[in-house]
């Protein structure tokens, strides 16, 4: 009885498949768009849980929107814990076993690099969704994009701020990662090139260290004006707190490399100590959003009962644009769609269109966001109510 | 380079800048990264002391240690910041180290006792597939419960200046209380029929048994203590290092590193060892290449496996 009726689901099969049924069949399945993002330590999980929150909404509202050529869209979240082999992994199983059209999420610079090295190979394209390190596109891969500051105009951004206060002796305190590298040689040639007169002392550590301690008190004997602490994650918090246990804080000024002082646990992590601090914003709340970054922040600010942050807003855009590329190639073929992502001109948050040039060096298919320096001045501040100490001319 | 100014005689030189970082010497940065380098040395040997007594008398490697560590952070985390306040941080460290005791006591006849109490050929084996597999069910479950977040107990003691170095106040406190720590280990292991129980245990586990010693009750004993030690640094040490679900991880490493250059099961090679993988560290990071901190502890592992294969502190085994 069982087999008989084996013999006729296969049967039925294999008709609709005669009659060119299958593919309607397929067609109802959702389109895959995977996400690989840091989700657990030695990731940088925070910016990992925003930029999966604002991928998520991203995929609800293109979904209310009818989907993409007549399919559902589904998020696929892998976590990379900021390991580049984890990460390669969650790539090559996107691509293979669940048929993911688009990858998008990363945030720590060396996975990308490392994921881009397969892609180059598999051909689904990549969307850095806030790595910094010029690697990720400069290599000029087709399959490479990316919606976030390189190193040079973040460098620019803390360089600019550095001349604006006339400090003249300044720490880069770096971790050995492709991102901590390449902001502590980008900070010394553009210093150089620009001839800005400036005394830095460059110190790498690695990112497992948990004592920066031998390494800050070599920043004391320096005496700086300004430290720019290039650590991801736990490295930076420890640098904040150990910076105080060395003395070195609240002497001197300290500019972390991205925003992770906007995140919400940074005053529970470092109370009075967190004031004073400074860092590099890509987004203020002061900042104008497009008509599409504004339903996103209603929809952020109902879901998650607090204002959306920078990688949100990314993780978000970046679920749109790959949408967009598809409709403008009318397939999901990588070859379609990243000659789609070249020549268009797609709505994101910001107010500026993304666009994603075949241009020189890093800025190979990148679009950046605007750049600035916040500064805490009081305990328990918002990035909305941070000041506003340096904005990098566009 | 600017001199330093201090209580020592200005010796500043610069060392220069080799692969693009600058190295700055003087007598008084020497001081400071030595002490800095003693202070956390003593901490890396709480862990290290806890890994060392448990292999001395239940012979067996516990893989999950770091994950003690981070039960004790999560403990204190909690204790502070929830329930009794930064004034009482002493408290709630005590509270960590009688926790993770507990938790250690009801694991142990659950997952190591059945390694003695039943007839089995590959022990060693059998504790480590069990040990790492704990690794993997507390980490979890501390990521389920906790999130990925960081957190920090808060803390309100001041500076301490110790010397030319400025301390914060948990370090410092730490420090003592890890001192303090090591010296009632000593005690009860020295003074009390306990100790003179565990230490014959360490010793000959058949004899002690013959004698009518309950075994499988010390080693539950022994084992809840090691990790207890564990828990412990974790609480004393999660307002410096943060509270997170790998935050063991890197101290795990450290302590089999003491094991090695001190000598497994001896617990003045656990002391000594700490003492030197901080100051290697600290002097190396300091003075040679910064980058390359985690790998002086293992060069002086490797040096010392070279010079004494059982540790400083170790005795060589014998084989029939």
């Amino acid at each position: 009885m069982q087999r008989r009726k084996l013999l006729g689901a296969a049967s039925l099969l294999a008709v609709l498949a005669t009659l060119g049924l299958a593919p309607v069949i397929a067609q109802q399945e959702p389109m895959v768009f995977g996400l690989i993002t840091p989700l657990s330590p030695p990731g940088e999980t925070a910016l990992g849980q925003l930029a999966k929150r604002g991928a998520e909404i991203g995929v609800e509202y293109i979904n209310e929107k009818g989907g993409v050529l007549g399919r559902k869209v589904a998020l696929s979240i892998h976590d990379s814990a900021g390991k580049n082999e984890q990460g390669v992994a969650a790539y090559r199983r996107l691509v293979s076993s669940e048929k993911a059209v688009a990858v998008f999420g990363f945030i720590h610079s060396g996975v990308n690099i490392a994921v881009n090295e397969v892609a180059k190979e598999m051909g689904v394209p990549t969307m850095g969704t806030q790595t910094g390190a010029s690697d990720v596109t400069a290599k000029k891969y087709d399959i490479a994009f990316r919606t976030h500051a390189v190193d040079a105009p973040r460098a620019a951004t803390w360089l600019g701020w550095i001349q604006k206060n006339k400090w003249k002796r300044v720490t880069v305190i770096a971790e050995t990662t492709d991102y901590g590298i390449g902001l502590a040689k980008e900070t010394e040639k553009q210093s150089k090139e620009k001839n800005l007169g400036l005394e830095i002392q460059t110190i790498m550590f690695d990112r497992t260290t948990t004592d920066l301690l031998p390494q800050l008190l070599q920043v004391k004997a320096f005496k700086p004006d300004a430290i720019v602490n290039v650590g991801v994650g736990q490295p930076l918090d420890l640098m904040i707190t150990q910076a105080h246990t060395a003395g070195l804080l609240p002497g001197a000024q300290m500019v972390t490399s991205y925003d992770a002082p906007a995140r919400p646990q940074f005053w529970q992590l470092h109370g009075d100590k967190g004031v004073g601090i400074s860092f590099v914003a890509f987004y203020s709340p002061k900042s104008e959003l497009s008509d599409l970054g504004k339903e996103f922040a209603k929809r952020y600010q109902a879901k998650f009962n607090e204002p959306p942050v920078y990688a949100a807003l990314n993780g978000f855009a970046n679920a749109i644009v790959f949408a967009d590329a598809i409709k403008k190639a009318n397939s999901t073929e990588p070859k379609a769609m990243i000659k789609a992502l070249e020549e268009g001109s797609f709505t994101g948050w910001s107010t500026t269109p993304v666009t994603f040039p075949r241009a020189e060096g890093a800025l190979w298919h990148n679009w950046s966001p605007p750049l600035m320096v916040l500064h805490y001045t009081a305990k328990d501040q918002t990035p909305a109510t941070a000041e506003v100490a340096y904005v990098l001319a566009q | 380079m600017t001199p330093e100014t201090g209580w020592l005689p200005h010796a500043s030189r610069h060392l220069g800048a080799a692969k693009g970082w600058t190295v700055i010497f003087s007598a008084e940065l020497l001081v400071q990264t030595v002490l800095s380098g003693l202070m956390v040395g003593v901490l890396y040997a709480l862990m290290a002391l806890g890994i060392t007594f448990i292999y001395s008398i239940v012979k067996t490697i516990n893989w999950a240690m770091g994950e003690f560590y981070m039960i004790g952070s999560y403990i204190q985390f909690v204790a502070v910041h929830y329930l009794l306040g930064a004034r009482w941080w002493w408290l709630a460290a005590i509270i960590s180290a009688a926790g993770t005791f507990l938790v250690g006591l009801i694991l142990e006849p659950i997952l190591i006792k059945p390694m003695y109490a039943r007839p089995m050929q590959r022990r060693d084996d059998y504790a480590t597939v069990v040990t790492i597999a704990l690794l993997l069910l507390l980490r979890s479950l501390a990521v389920a419960l906790g999130g990925p977040n960081q957190y920090r107990p808060e803390s309100d003691l001041p500076v301490v200046w110790i010397g030319p170095l400025p301390q914060e106040g948990a370090r410092v406190a730490a420090f003592v209380c890890a001192l303090l720590a090591l010296a009632v280990f000593w005690i009860v292991i020295k003074k009390t029929w306990v100790g003179l129980a565990l230490r014959a245990a360490a010793q000959n586990r058949v004899a002690v048994q013959t004698s009518g010693v309950d075994v499988y009750r010390l080693d539950a004993i022994a084992f809840a203590i090691g990790v207890a030690l564990a828990g412990l640094a974790g609480a004393l040490l999660a307002p410096l290092f943060m509270v997170f679900p790998t935050n063991g991880a890197v101290t795990t490493v450290k302590g089999f590193e003491i094991i090695v250059i001190g000598g497994l099961g001896s617990i003045p090679g656990a002391l000594v060892g700490g003492l030197l993988l901080g100051l290697a560290e600290s002097l190396g990071a300091a003075f040679i290449s910064s980058p390359y901190q985690n790998v002086y502890g293992f060069l002086l592992v490797i040096v010392v496996l070279i010079v004494r294969p059982d540790g400083l502190f170790g005795e060589r085994g014998r084989e029939a």
